[in-house]
């Protein structure tokens, strides 16, 4: 680390002393001790209340519930990020048929192999679990989805991108995954239009237990979908991230190494 | 008395970061660093939306309902932080990973045309293209 370095870091540390000092010594400092008025109408709601979500999860039943045109519109930006990705990196489908041919090399040891096995189904076991809790605990479709999304790329890195080509989860299947993932979003938003409801409306409409379990309405569908809908997407991504520089190289026609 | 200048340390802090990331965006040349400046700002601009939603008292509890009775309420009520911010929040993580993943690309497709991502080279080798 150079001197200049270490000394714009203490001056950095100082001033924010210093500048903290002066903020309690003026008793500026925000006030943070009660919830706003319109935190504690969701607090008080989600569960008992007369606008129910009737979910314990308080963030789930804002997200999906409250306001769930917003994670909607969300929805829709990630997948729209994940497209252009996709595109930025799209092969040609004769480049693609001939790529298995320079697969070689024995790969790593049995140990690394092993462990792998071992921890993917227990990942795969996990982030379900942290889906379909999404509206009892911390946790959701996005998380899990997230979760999920770790179980290809420690398959890439241990086995090969061929592997799991080979297994049957291949670009274009998580692409179909997750647009059957999407249309059932738009299914269960849509839904309660047929009652005459609102637009992602959720009590009355979607059964609040089923087989005496909590299943939340329509928040369980949700995350569910999305589950399914962000481990696909991100595997797709991950399997264009590991297809070998040589295909792209060919593609783009760069001649310098 | 000091768990208000704990709190000022943390708040400062973050907009410390705010402005170091920043700086990192603007004067950086090298767009993987930019990256990296990038999701800092990202992540502070979350933390600092989820410290607007804390409470400053002892005990403090997530917003999920421990139990599910009328009595559980008011006890909940009175601990809870606030939820509307960590909803934003999650929102705003899935976005922020999103957009990282295409710029990371992008990054990806510049290095493997112009072999370098010091932004003032490419500036240079399109330049000499153009002529």
């Amino acid at each position: 680390m150079k001197k200049v370095h270490a000394v714009t870091a203490c001056i950095i540390v100082l001033f924010v002393i210093l500048l903290s000092f002066v903020l309690t010594s003026l008793n500026m400092a925000p006030e943070t001790e009660e919830v706003r008025t319109l935190g504690k109408f969701f607090l008080e709601n989600s569960y008992f209340g007369d606008y129910s979500a009737m979910s314990p999860e308080v963030v789930t039943s804002i997200l999906w519930d409250y306001r769930g045109l917003d994670t909607i519109y969300e929805t829709s930006v990630f997948f729209l990020a994940i497209i252009s990705s996709l595109a930025l990196f799209r092969l040609g489908n004769t480049i693609e048929s001939e790529k298995h041919s320079e697969d070689s090399g024995p790969g790593l040891s049995f140990i690394v192999k092993g462990i792998v096995k071992l921890v993917s189904v227990m990942i795969i076991a996990v982030s379900a679990s942290i889906a379909l809790h999404g509206h009892l605990t911390p946790g959701g479709g996005f998380q899990g989805g997230s979760a999920l999304a770790v179980v290809p790329l420690l398959v890439i890195v241990a086995f090969s991108k061929f592997a799991l080509e080979d297994l049957g989860f291949t670009k274009d299947r998580a692409m179909v995954v997750r647009s059957l993932s999407l249309v059932g979003i738009a299914l269960v938003a849509l839904f309660p239009l047929l009652y005459g409801a609102y637009i992602m409306q959720n009590q009355p409409i979607f059964p609040a237990r089923i087989g005496g379990q909590l299943t939340s309405g329509s928040l369980i569908l949700y995350n569910i979908f999305e589950y399914f809908a962000v481990g696909a997407g991100f595997t797709a991504v991950f399997l264009l991230l590991a297809t070998p520089e040589k295909i792209f190289k060919k593609l783009l026609g760069v001649k310098k190494e | 008395m000091i768990v208000e200048f704990l709190w000022s340390i943390v708040i400062i802090s973050i907009l410390g970061a705010t402005v170091i990331s920043l700086y990192g965006i603007a004067r950086r040349p090298s767009l993987i660093k930019k990256l990296i400046a990038l999701t800092i700002l990202t992540d502070s601009a979350n933390l600092l939306a989820i410290m607007v939603g804390y409470r400053l008292i002892y005990p403090v509890a997530p917003p999920v309902l421990p139990r599910l009775t009328e009595e559980g309420l008011k006890e909940f009520l009175a601990t809870a932080v606030d939820p509307l911010p960590q909803a934003l929040v999650i929102t705003a993580v899935v976005i922020g990973m999103a957009v990282n993943i295409l710029i990371a690309f992008a990054i990806i497709q510049i290095y493997r045309i112009y072999g370098t991502t010091d932004v003032r080279k490419i500036a240079k080798v399109i330049k000499n293209e153009g002529s």
